[in-house]
């Protein structure tokens, strides 16, 4: 078993460095396709990670005006969150919302300064209202103005992402159907190149394998060292693709990230942690690629 | 030990190769099969190894009936007949051992016995002494011996060789026939496919006479009659 893996690796490296030059335009063609797919991959990811992070930061603030007790603010509180489509309701005191506005300009010290001159807190109490999903924000802004708390809010602030968010998807959507396009296209040159790239493994061997069937080697023996060919292929190819990836979505990340500046989110924190799924997407689809293509180029020229 | 019963064969051109052949091989006989050119004795001989399946009739070799052998089982029959083929290369870029060795190595001899058998055969072809060499530092007959010694590897129980003395001059034919006469002295059947009127004639063993894919003569001690 072991001397026959050997002896079939053997065969395989052999193939490779007689087509040397064909074995690198296969690599070649098959690093591009692992490329736009883990492109397309990553992509996905991200979008979806943006989308998430721009539409948590979306919320509600009620702002109530002096006049409303804590009685009424809390009152509309429990009012809003007995709304089906309301998530979250949070209360934000006068005092809560100097403690926090002075925590956020720690650093500057005019800020601070006039803080502590203060004699009275001119911050308003207010609400915070997140819902499950994207468009309930409308009904609930709406069902809050027709109600008896309205007259009690000062002002509304609800910036309306929606716009901001279809125009995002929307070229994302672009750039996905691009890359899957694009992948299906590489997909099918590799086909055929690592079809091609076997077939004259077999033409270039014609020789051993005529002696080889005439002195009784099995099928399996004959066919082992093509396919391990097109593993190795594979196998290659995942790991270059990786090698350049990574540093490519590296150098990329700054550009990203400033594409979501003030957003909860980081590009390579994120792409770390997705690393491994992408280097085992490129080995799956390679492999996929590579043994059905050789399998199609061994049974139609080896006939064993 | 081989067996045709009536065999027939036609290329799917509808060539007919072979009509009604019937004869029976004893293990350990030594047979010539003779006949002009495009007689179908190549087709035989083809059809002995599985590489050619008859139109009709049956083929058993060794009490094993492989007229519609399974691919998978070629391989097992292929390891108990030895072929010795004019148009049977070496691989030009393995030496002489290495060439021999091959054919160990593709069906899966550990290296121990590669490195014991490789050298016996050898020993019994004459090419001890020239066993790192290439191909091409060979003469045609020393070529054709190695070829035999690579047919010997599994220890076969027939050998068939189609044209071995092709391409050599008389001498190193008869080498080469006397190479199998004494391959047949250790009990190993011997199927010789041949043109050559002077070896059949100084052979005297049994000779099958073909024209147009039949057999016309069978003869036990037999002379080139055509
Ligand atoms: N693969 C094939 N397809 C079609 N016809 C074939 C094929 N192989 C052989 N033939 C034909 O079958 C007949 C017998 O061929 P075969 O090779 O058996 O002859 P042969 O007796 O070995 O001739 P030679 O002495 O020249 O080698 C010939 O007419 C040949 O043209
Ligand atoms: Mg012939």
């Amino acid at each position: 078993m072991f001397v026959n893996l050997f002896r079939t690796s053997k065969f395989a490296a052999q193939n490779f460095r007689r087509n040397l030059w064909l074995s690198v335009i296969t690599v070649f063609i098959l690093v591009l396709t692992l490329f736009t797919i883990s492109l397309v991959f990553t992509i996905n990811l991200v979008a979806d990670q943006a989308l998430n992070s721009i539409q948590e930061k979306i919320d509600i603030d009620i702002f109530f005006s002096s006049t409303a007790s804590e009685s009424d603010i809390i009152e509309a509180q429990v009012y809003l969150q007995q709304m089906p489509e309301v998530d979250q309701v949070t209360y934000i005191s006068k005092d809560d919302a100097l403690e926090k506005f002075a925590a956020s300009h720690l650093d500057d010290p005019n800020i601070q300064e006039s803080i502590a001159e203060l004699e009275e807190n001119p911050l308003p109490a207010s609400l915070v209202v997140t819902a499950y999903e994207l468009d309930d924000y409308k009904v609930i802004l709406n069902n809050f103005e027709a109600s008896q708390f309205n007259e009690f809010a000062q002002d509304k602030s609800f910036t309306d992402y929606q716009l901001v968010i279809e125009k995002l998807s929307n070229i994302i959507n672009r750039i996905y159907q691009i890359g899957f396009i694009l992948s299906i296209f590489f997909i099918i040159i590799s086909v055929f190149v690592v079809f091609n790239t076997i077939r004259m493994a077999t033409y270039a061997q014609r020789e051993e394998l005529g002696i080889m069937k005439l002195v009784g080697a099995t099928n399996a023996f004959i066919r082992a060292p093509f396919f391990m060919e097109a593993i190795f292929y594979a196998i290659l190819s995942a790991v270059i693709t990786i090698v350049i990836f990574y540093p490519t979505v590296l150098l990329a990340s700054p550009y990203i990230n400033s594409f979501f500046e003030g957003y909860d989110f980081d590009f390579m924190y994120y792409f770390n942690q997705y690393v491994l799924h992408v280097f085992f997407l490129e080995l799956a689809v390679a492999l996929f690629l590579t043994t059905v293509s050789s399998m199609i180029a061994i049974t139609r020229y080896l006939k064993v | 030990m081989i067996k045709f019963k009536k065999v027939s064969k036609l290329y799917p051109d509808k060539t007919p190769a072979a009509k009604d052949l019937n004869f029976s091989i004893r293990p350990g006989e030594f047979v010539s099969i003779v006949g002009q050119s495009g007689t179908g004795k190549t087709t035989i001989a083809k059809m002995i190894i599985a590489e050619e399946e008859p139109t009709a009739g049956n083929i058993i070799i060794g009490g094993w009936d492989i007229t519609n052998i399974k691919n998978s089982d070629i391989p097992v029959l292929r390891r108990q007949i030895g072929v010795v083929f004019q148009d049977f290369k070496l691989l030009p870029k393995k030496n002489i051992f290495e060439n021999v060795a091959f054919a160990m190595e593709v069906s899966g001899a550990k290296k121990e016995d590669i490195n014991k058998v490789v050298p016996q055969v050898l020993k019994i072809v004459g090419l001890t002494k020239k066993t790192d060499r290439f191909p091409n530092q060979l003469s045609g007959g020393e070529r054709q011996r190695v070829v035999i010694a690579r047919s010997l590897v599994h220890h076969p129980k027939i050998i068939v060789a189609d044209e071995p003395t092709g391409n050599l001059d008389s001498i190193n034919a008869h080498d080469i026939v006397n190479l199998l006469l004494k391959i047949n002295q250790f009990g190993t059947t011997v199927v010789l496919v041949t043109h050559n009127h002077d070896i059949v004639n100084s052979i005297k063993k049994r000779v099958i006479t073909l024209d147009g894919g039949q057999i016309i003569s069978d003869q036990k001690t037999g002379k080139y009659i055509l």
